[in-house]
């Protein structure tokens, strides 16, 4: 009976491939190839904000800095590059879910299993999220802004805003509510912080270097044969790295 | 009257017999089966493929130093291949270099190779010609500038650089020395590319097959040359070479994959023996070997950095490669060509090697030329033609940049 069922499944399958020729293509014999084929992820431009207004900036430095402080492992997530690397994906694609469907019907209560359930793109969570943000702090920090409180009073109020117990005026579910807004400048900020720094983050490649991350490399027989030694070789990175890419990664 | 007639329509039979196309008698079977397979040991369709892509049509451009030259139609149509033409015609085209009308052809047809063919050879080459099926397809044949476009310029072209004359076998050495020879240096032309031109394309005197540049890639040494030529090389090697496009050594890619695939792998064993006998018994001649650069070069270190992050996973950090699908760099023959244009090409825009009816996948590398710039480039080649027991002249960014023009890739990565 398993026999049975593995045999339809697999004719199922071959059903599915058949017929869905748009999905995929067989290739026979000589593999497809052309001449200076490539797809480079584009390189960020220095300088500059792309989406982020100047007082977004300020804040947000002043939040990946808290979530990433410097200290003897790496640099803060403002040095690291953190805020470019979000600025820039804001301005890109992910920035408005160019590739989501983004039309209603929205979940008045959605179950965590059914994903992204709000009308809002990553654009205006974070345009929305820190105007709240800065709203919050006029009221309750006598008009000072976030990046104007002490380390100690930002980390107070950034773990408020993760458990939920502090509520930034505006903020609601189901569009966003004051915790989704946290875990999404968390998750965002670390992937600036372990991303190839082409993305405008990881600068100097310091996060991979803190975890022993070799980067891009892929083939690791000359180190496979040495067990029980360590892996001395410096991380590289898409662009390459300093050593002889005359640039800092 | 009467008599008149009949004769015009005799004459007229006549016209139609020679002008329609023929088509291979029960009698010839033969002389098509001989014509045919020297088609596919001179390559023909390397240069004449159709736009259909399978016929002998024509129309392809082919780059010289002196402009784009259009490759006629050879199939046997009346107006615009050469279906008039006779097997006298054929032959006189083929040994002199000479149309019908007396006009010239340029030696980007090799009549200098196909004037060693024999006169049987070339007479069945033109029964198989006559039985393709004729294709209509115009080809504008003036394309070259002037002064180039001067067709009776030949005649002075042909007294300073072209030996007419059938090949004579050398009676001192042996039936398959001989063999190979008639084949590489008549219907398989192998000097066109890999023997240098001079500033006219004619063969640059006493460097034959010692390895000549063309079309942005570089059609190495092929001489008994251990260091640049196939000396080192076995006759099996060779063999295998050709007639599969991969060694343990390396891959044929460029212009030489497509003779792999179109022509060599088409040959017969015993052919491509005795073309490897020839090579590796008539002689070496290269220039002298330069020194190595020593790794304690600023550029060699870079390139050593840049290999062991960029090339090394395939080509593996000793060099060695993998056999059957990454080229071993180590001791190679082809990195250390004194012109580096073809390493430049294929770290550049990459490369696909040759696929042949014993190994048809045709591996390729994938292009660098977006994520090095010239001077990384110029560094890593610098690194790969001095190490391992290679040894050659050091690559400048200018040459880098020279080849990103030819090979029209993407840009020198953007400045981070």
């Amino acid at each position: 009976m398993p026999l049975t069922t593995r045999r339809q499944l697999l004719s199922a399958t071959a059903l599915v491939a058949t017929t869905s020729s748009a999905l995929g293509r067989s290739v026979t014999g000589r593999l497809p190839w052309s001449p200076n084929e490539a797809y480079p992820p584009e390189l960020v431009r220095p300088g500059g904000w792309m989406f982020l207004r100047p007082e977004e900036v300020a804040t947000l430095e002043a939040i990946v800095s808290r979530l990433i402080p410097a200290d003897d492992l790496s640099p803060s997530g403002q040095d690291a590059g953190c805020t470019v690397f979000i600025d820039r994906q804001l301005a890109g694609p992910w920035g408005t879910y160019e590739w989501y469907y983004m039309q209603g019907p929205f979940a008045e209560k959605p179950l965590p299993t059914q994903g992204i359930q709000s009308p809002l793109v990553p654009q205006q969570q974070y345009r929305t999220g820190l105007a709240a943000l800065a709203a919050y702090c006029r009221e309750n920090f006598a008009a000072r802004t976030f990046e104007q409180l002490s380390a100690a009073e930002q980390d107070k109020l950034l773990a408020a805003m993760e458990k939920g117990e502090v509520q930034l005026p505006g903020l609601s579910a189901p569009k966003l509510t004051t915790t989704a807004f946290f875990n999404l400048v968390l998750q965002n900020t670390m992937e600036g912080f372990f991303a190839d720094p082409i993305y405008g983050g990881n600068k100097d490649m310091a996060s991979w270097k803190m975890i022993g991350f070799p980067g891009v490399r892929y083939d690791y027989r000359d180190v496979l044969a040495n067990p029980g030694k360590p892996y001395t070789k410096p991380p590289v990175a898409i662009m390459g790295r300093p050593d002889w890419n005359g640039r800092p990664a | 009257m009467m008599r008149n007639t009949l004769l015009a329509a005799g004459i007229a039979t006549v016209a139609i017999a020679t002008a329609g196309p023929a088509r291979a008698d029960v009698d010839n079977f033969t002389e098509v089966a001989r014509g045919r397979y020297l088609v596919t040991t001179g390559d023909c369709m390397g240069c004449h493929i159709g736009p259909d892509g399978t016929s002998l049509a024509g129309g392809h451009l082919l780059e010289t130093p002196f402009g784009m030259i259009a490759v006629p139609n050879i199939t046997p149509d009346n107006e615009t291949g050469i279906g008039k033409w006779s097997q006298q015609d054929f032959h006189g085209a083929m040994t002199r270099g000479v149309r019908p009308d007396g006009t010239h052809l340029y030696p980007a047809f090799p009549y200098t190779a196909f004037t060693r063919m024999t006169r049987k050879d070339i007479d069945d080459v033109y029964a198989y010609l006559r039985t393709l099926e004729p294709v209509n397809h115009a080809v504008d044949r003036d394309t070259l500038p002037f002064p180039f476009n001067v067709r009776m310029a030949m005649l002075g072209w042909n007294w300073l650089n072209f030996t007419p004359g059938e090949f004579r076998p050398d009676p001192n050495k042996s039936g398959e020395f001989n063999r190979g020879a008639y084949l590489v240096e008549g219907p398989g032309h192998c000097g066109l590319c890999h023997t240098p031109r001079n500033m006219l394309g004619g063969d640059q005197g006493g460097k034959h097959l010692e390895g000549g540049a063309l079309q942005g890639w570089f059609a190495p040494n092929i001489t008994a040359d251990k260091r640049v030529g196939i000396g080192a090389w076995s006759q099996a090697e060779i063999v295998d070479y050709l007639r599969d496009g991969h060694t343990e050594r390396g891959a044929a890619s460029g212009p030489m994959a497509e003779v792999v695939t179109y022509s060599t792998s088409q040959m017969t064993e015993a052919d491509l023996k005795a073309m490897a006998t020839y090579l590796l018994e008539r002689g070496a001649a290269a220039e002298p070997a330069p020194t190595v650069i020593a790794g304690s070069d600023a550029r060699v270190q870079k390139g050593a950095a840049i290999y062991d992050d960029t090339c090394a996973a395939c080509h593996v950090g000793d060099g060695s490669g993998v056999a059957g699908m990454f080229p071993r760099l180590r001791d190679n023959q082809l990195v250390r060509q004194a012109d580096p244009t073809g390493v430049l090409r294929v770290i550049l825009q990459g490369a696909q090697s040759a696929s042949s009816p014993r190994m048809v996948t045709a591996p390729s590398m994938p292009a660098l030329g977006w994520r090095l710039d010239d001077q990384q480039v110029a560094d890593v080649a610098t690194f790969i033609r001095n190490s391992w027991g290679n040894a050659a002249a050091a690559v400048t960014p200018d040459q880098v940049r020279a080849m990103r023009e030819v090979t029209a890739g993407v840009a020198s990565p953007a400045e981070h």
